[in-house]
């Protein structure tokens, strides 16, 4: 059978659009939808009215959780940033063998082998107040009273977010560090050029997408975070996926999806404030 | 202006792993030269370079830039500069501020920087680009902002990894005038890392050829062209015809010798004479033959001394002259470039016997010296 030329590509794209429509387009816009519903009594009913958006507004509770969020994402990120630059940068400059390279990024994934909830529940026995960090540093003599503030707190907190996500991180930054000419850093060095504004002058600009797309991605994972905040804070701080999670949980539906569109518009302007810095498309067409 | 940038290295060894990279090298090369590190891939002179450049330091010996060791320096502390052989321009920088760049991580204030870097593109005949990025340029504009972005530096020594490999051919023999120029101009020490033997005579004061980390002969241009010391040096020079053959009788300070096949040649027989049986090794320029059609197809040696007898396998046409190629019955080739009118006159096809000779004048002796590497690929063409 001749297919007309004309029609060849939208063939070729129809099915990840039929994906992308049914997984994606669809439950996104029912969402927005149902964002306007009335709810009564565990029921949800069809209507047009703003009050679902009006009540997450006014609500003091909204502004605590985001900003609770953004402060947790601002941390995470620059910490994640540092650890990741500095292993990217070790991979890819100081390991000379191609055979330790892809082993030691093998090790940087080990962690990923076991699902989130048992890395971060594992934090439990370390962090607690009879955990291992505590046993040691009173053994130590360095403490006499078990520190508190290791676990159920921001502290706690930000170590799982950091263990969690430092890894997009790594693998971001790897990839767009190890596009660098190496004789383009001893071109540096041989101008005069010292260590550090080898690291300023030429890693960093030349590694921005790379940072760009890493920061997308933990502060993405951060903002949408559900259950790491409420298990590693002991319940004393929560996140605005976890509230929509109440909602659901009262049935509360037409709430929770506009939760749910406030956030997705907070999320597209961090986003978008991040690509307004870095012009990704370079490193994403190679 | 006062030449600077003498170079020394004293039995310089660098070892990688298990691997002798450079074995105990020793030269010198006087300030305000023009050099060249001539060798086949793998021979070290680009290790040898970047050591002289303090990108690798030797396991031992010694680099010492106008009489001063530089064991241990950083590059811009040496006085070198070097200019790497993709370039290496900064590409999210403009050309001005790849030029520029040294001087900033100098702390130079801005606007000065700037002038001075307009001024290097200026020399190169490149300000015109000064707001471009490196990937907007073509290869050869490239290169030569690598060379304002080195010079800029005032440096006593240039090092040029392989700078023109990555040229057309067009664009290779105007860069290689430039460089000359560039190098007469600025009264400093050029060393230039390449594996193309035409290109290190044509621009080299100081040829050093190398092979598996040492020096085989550091001479004039025309010295290891026209007078190579090993057989090593006049195969992968190129231009030379290496013939071999053990030694008959001397006499009056000429050596006689036979090869396998019969040939006869006559070598001058050096001091001490060498004894009879001994092999020894001698070259013939290419274009100092002279070639003659014979009659008899079969015939596999000559009876006069100072000539073979092989077959035509290829002539190639070079304008002035014609390459003849001439396969000996041992199956080693023999070259000869042959004046164009003389060819001409009575030209010699591919598959012809002919009998190629020389005068004895035309004769220079060597020592034996055969490289690992494989030097039929290289070889000067012409």
């Amino acid at each position: 059978m001749k297919v007309p030329s004309s029609i060849v590509p939208y063939i070729q794209v129809a099915p990840l659009a039929l994906i992308l429509l049914v997984f994606f387009g669809i439950p996104l816009v029912t969402v927005v939808v149902v964002s306007f519903f009335d709810y009564v009594n565990f029921q949800t009913v069809p209507a047009f009215m703003l009050y679902n958006y009006e009540e997450v507004f006014t609500s003091g509770l909204t502004i605590t959780l985001y900003l609770t969020m953004l402060k947790y994402s601002v941390i995470v990120w620059l910490i994640t940033l540092f650890i990741g630059f500095n292993v990217a940068y070790f991979l890819v400059f100081h390991v000379q063998s191609l055979l330790w390279k892809i082993f030691l990024f093998l090790v940087c994934t080990v962690p990923f082998w076991t699902s989130n909830i048992i890395r971060m529940i594992s934090w439990i026995p370390v962090l607690g107040r009879n955990g291992l960090v505590n046993q040691m540093l009173i053994s130590l003599g360095l403490i006499d009273e078990p520190l508190d503030f290791l676990l159920f707190s921001d502290f706690s907190v930000i170590v799982a977010y950091v263990h969690l996500f430092t890894l997009f991180m790594v693998v971001t930054l790897f990839n767009s560090m190890a596009r660098i000419d190496p004789a383009i850093l001893e071109a540096a060095v041989d101008a005069g050029a010292s260590r550090w504004q080898v690291i300023t002058q030429i890693v960093i600009p030349l590694t921005k997408t790379g940072i760009a797309l890493g920061s997308i991605f933990v502060v993405t994972l951060v903002m949408g975070d559900f259950f790491v905040v409420k298990i590693m804070s002991g319940g004393q701080s929560s996140s605005a996926v976890y509230a929509m999670w109440n909602e659901i949980s009262m049935l509360q539906y037409p709430s929770a999806a506009a939760s749910a569109v406030i956030l997705l518009i907070v999320v597209v302007l961090m986003v978008v404030a991040i690509l307004r810095v870095v012009d990704v498309r370079k490193e994403l067409s190679g | 202006m006062a030449q600077i940038g003498g170079i020394e290295l004293a039995n310089v060894t660098k070892q990688f792993g298990d691997t002798l990279a450079i074995d105990s090298v020793s030269m010198i090369v006087p300030p305000g030269t023009y050099c060249c590190l001539l060798g086949p891939s793998g021979c070290g002179k680009t290790t040898l370079l970047r050591m002289i450049a303090g990108h690798d330091e030797p396991t031992a010996g010694d680099v010492l830039i106008d009489g001063q060791s530089v064991l241990g320096l950083p590059p811009a502390k040496r006085g070198t500069a070097m200019m790497f052989q993709s370039y290496a321009l900064f590409p999210h920088l403009t050309c001005l501020d790849n030029v520029a760049f040294n001087l900033k991580v100098r702390g130079v204030a801005k606007a000065e920087r700037r002038k001075q870097a307009h001024e290097m593109l200026d020399r190169v005949q490149m300000d015109g680009f000064a707001d471009r990025v490196p990937a907007e340029l073509s290869g050869g504009q490239q290169q030569r902002i690598a060379l304002a972005r080195s010079l800029i530096t005032n440096p006593k020594v240039l090092l040029l990894d392989e700078p023109l490999s990555a040229l057309d051919e067009f664009l290779r023999l105007q860069m290689r005038g430039n460089l000359r120029q560039m190098q007469k101009e600025f009264g400093i020490t050029f060393v230039h890392v390449t594996h193309t033997q035409m290109e290190a005579i044509a621009v080299a004061e100081l040829v050093i050829v190398m092979d598996h980390g040492q020096i085989d002969q550091a001479d004039s241009a025309r010295g290891v062209y026209d007078t190579p010391h090993t057989t090593y040096v006049a195969r992968f020079i190129g231009g030379q015809n290496v013939l071999g053959g053990k030694v008959v009788r001397v006499e009056s300070g000429a050596a006689l010798l036979e090869d396998a096949r019969g040939n006869r040649f006559t070598v001058p027989s050096g001091d001490p004479a060498p004894d009879t049986g001994e092999t020894r090794y001698l070259s013939i320029r290419r274009d100092w033959i002279e070639m003659e059609k014979l009659a008899d197809p079969s015939a596999t040696h000559s009876d006069a001394v100072n000539s073979v007898v092989g077959k035509v396998w290829m002539t190639e046409y070079q304008g002035t002259w014609v390459k003849v190629s001439i396969t000996l019955p041992d199956g080693e080739e023999f070259v000869a470039n042959i004046n164009d009118g003389t060819f001409f006159a009575n030209p010699a096809r591919e598959g012809d016997t002919v009998v190629a000779r020389w005068s004895a004048e035309a004769v220079h002796s060597l020592e034996h010296r055969e490289s690992s590497f494989d030097t039929s690929r290289g070889g000067m063409q012409a």
